[in-house]
């Protein structure tokens, strides 16, 4: 496997390739927090020439053992002003892995404003100059990809957002139908890769072979074995194919933590008819499909299709953070509605997040009413077209609230809280304050203990061993971010040992290597490293590592608690 | 005693009870009755996993139940990334 790096300050932007070196053993956010902690200077402008824009599949991407096609992307964020690692499903991890390339590592930035596209197959490395890609959305550039290179590629690209450098502008992934639906969401990502001048990198692995084991018999009896676990597991096996991830919906609203018109109550009304259950039956009547992979080689295909009233594609079958962000957030209860916000982020290429929560904060301003979904279709237009209103809203719940003049911003180090309320679920509101990611819920997914009751129980309304739980969760994460599995894997780690012992066993006999438990939590460990590190070199302290005041402050409905757990125990997080 | 059952996930009851607008089921009860016996009364298609007695996770099933409350059941579920 080989670093391919890509100099974009050249006048002909030039290519080469690397081997690890360094990096030997690294993968997925391992890699891509590696490289940017160790080769950008921390107070460099993200998006100036002295960042870099990283793309890294996982330790397994590429390789036949399921669940293996999660792909990252690294850089300093325009967003969080620290370390970013953003990933998401699709094809290219697996393409990227095929190829042989670790990582993509763009540097530099062009004189001109010129727009590129890179082309990668087994033959080499193309870039050429096509101005004419300028501010296409996501959809229309990968058609124009798939008329230029074929069917069987795998895009990585941004849509205008990007083009606009807005700090909620994703980098979406094209999925198996070729449709650009997956998005490495957070910290705009986007902005920095349209900095380097790029629009879309074209991945094609014709003729090429899965990534070969070092010891093959002992690597296909482990991803058996972990194949069985996955679907033993009622979460993995049944819960998630059948409902995808907005089965949350009615389990989060119910226990009081759904946050309501901008984190202002806990419960929303309208919970039911936007849920993961509505959905699938709607996704079942209109030809759809609720139980969909996002790549090949999935086996619990959380994901699915969206069809609207007439029984045409609409977008993907919409996560539950995004149903959140634009639903109960905004007080929208209308799906399909939603759907139709969750295509046009894609196409323009936004972070659904981060919309949702700026728009939720432009009507605590009174931008719009509460609950007006065409208000909100409208505004995403705006963000696309790159009027002015729209470039507020396109940077963030933060930039959002400071033009509008509103105090209640839900953000952390910038960046947008996600659809948990941490005052009713105290350990995600651990996980929120400290990761070196901004708020993330990905990053120590407390909700599994505290709500889900997958590895155990910790009662999410009192203070104590949350920050237990987060630390442990927040080490298991950033090494399985590193191996290119699909997070949801952990909710079958956590209960089943052998099918955490399985995955153990697939990276030993790939690499062979003789990593044991206590060496999964060690990598975890150096990745948080390299990325506390940096951020404290680009200025961040203990007090970045903080919730807004008001969740401090102001009780939240029904169960009237405010976030409990205190600074000092926050800084013991990555004492360990 | 009046009590609410609200069934999420794909879980249905196999015997017939009272329905308010949702389609929440409503139980009566003369005597005071644990939140386990209730859902054995209940005859559900898959065993819930997930107990929620007015929006509090449960632990202890041998609670028993007063006038008003509100029961949610989930099977095993999950989600959470984007
Ligand atoms: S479980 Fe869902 S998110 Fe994970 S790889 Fe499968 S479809 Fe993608």
């Amino acid at each position: 496997m080989k670093i391919l790096r890509v100099n974009m300050s050249d006048e002909t932007p030039s290519a080469k390739f690397e081997e690890l070196g360094e990096y030997e053993g690294f993968g997925g956010r391992a890699l891509t927090s590696a490289i940017i902690s160790k080769e950008v200077d921390p107070l460099c402008h993200p998006l100036s020439a002295d960042n870099k824009f990283v793309i890294a599949g996982g330790l397994l991407s590429g390789t036949a053992a399921a669940m293996s096609g999660r792909i990252s992307v690294g850089c300093k964020s325009p967003l969080t002003g620290g370390i970013k690692e953003a990933n998401a499903g699709g094809q290219a991890a697996q393409v990227m892995g095929k190829l042989g390339i670790a990582a993509i590592v763009l540097e530099g930035k062009p004189k001109t404003d010129d727009t590129y596209k890179i082309f990668i197959n087994k033959e080499g490395v193309k870039i050429e100059k096509d101005n004419s890609l300028k501010m296409l959305s996501n959809y229309d550039l990968v058609q124009k990809m798939r008329s230029q290179y074929g069917d069987k590629i795998a895009c990585i690209s941004i849509g205008p957002a990007g083009d606009m450098k807005m700090s909620a502008a994703s980098v979406a992934i094209t999925d198996m139908e070729g449709r650009p639906t997956r998005h490495c969401g957070r910290g705009g990502v986007g902005a920095v890769l349209a900095s380097k001048g790029v629009k879309v990198i074209v991945l094609d692995d014709t003729g090429t072979l899965p990534r070969q084991p070092k010891d093959p018999e002992a690597f296909k009896d482990a991803n058996k074995r972990f194949v069985a676990g996955l679907q033993k597991h009622p979460v993995t096996g049944q819960g998630l194919p059948a409902y995808g991830t907005n089965v949350l919906t009615n389990i989060i609203n119910e226990v009081g933590a759904y946050p309501t018109y901008n984190f202002k109550d806990g419960k929303f009304a309208g919970a039911r008819k936007i849920s993961g259950e509505v959905q699938a039956e709607l996704e079942k009547q209109r030809g759809g499909n609720p139980t969909h992979g996002c790549h090949r080689g999935c086996v619990i295909r959380c994901s699915g299709i969206y069809h609207d009233k007439d029984g045409n594609y609409l977008t993907k079958q919409p996560e539950y953070e995004t149903v959140w962000a634009f639903g109960g957030n905004c007080g929208i209860d209308d799906i399909d509605k939603i759907a139709m916000m969750d295509f046009l982020c894609d196409n323009y290429g936004l972070d659904t997040i981060e919309i949702g929560a700026a728009i939720g904060v432009a009507m605590e301003a009174g931008l719009i009413k509460w609950g007006d979904a065409d208000g909100v279709i409208n505004l995403i237009h705006e963000i696309g077209k790159g009027t002015y209103l729209g470039r507020i809203i396109g940077n963030g719940a933060a930039f959002t609230a400071k033009a509008f003049g509103v105090e209640r911003v839900p953000v952390v180090k910038g960046q947008a809280i996600p659809a948990y309320d941490p005052r009713a679920v105290q350990g995600i509101g651990v996980t929120y304050a400290t990761s070196p990611m901004g708020a993330d819920h990905t990053a120590g997914y407390s909700i599994a203990l505290n709500v889900l009751k997958t590895g155990g129980f910790v009662d999410p309304l009192k203070p104590e061993g949350q920050v237990e739980l987060s630390r442990n969760l927040q080490i298991a994460t950033a090494f399985i971010d590193s191996t290119g599995m699909c997070l949801f894997i952990a909710f079958a780690l956590l209960d089943q040992p052998e099918t955490n012992q399985a995955l153990i066993d697939m990276i030993n006999a790939f690499y062979g290597w003789n990593m044991k438990d206590s060496d999964v939590m060690e990598y975890g460990k150096k990745v948080l490293k390299f990325e506390r590190d940096f951020n404290a070199r680009a200025g961040f302290t203990k007090q970045h590592d903080r919730l807004p005041r008001f969740f401090y402050k102001e009780p939240i409905s029904p169960h009237n608690v405010v976030f409990m757990v205190k600074d000092e125990e926050l800084d013991q997080l990555f004492n360990w | 005693m009046r009590v609410i059952i609200k069934l999420f996930g794909g879980l249905k009851s196999k015997r017939a009870f009272p329905q308010n607008e949702e389609g929440d089921l409503i139980l009566e009860f003369t005597e005071p009755i644990a939140v386990g016996e209730i859902i054995e009364t209940l005859d559900l298609n898959k065993k819930p996993f997930i107990v929620i007695l007015n929006g509090v996770n449960l632990v202890d099933f041998s609670i028993k139940v007063k006038e008003g409350d509100e029961i949610s059941l989930f099977p095993p579920i999950a989600g959470g990334q984007c």
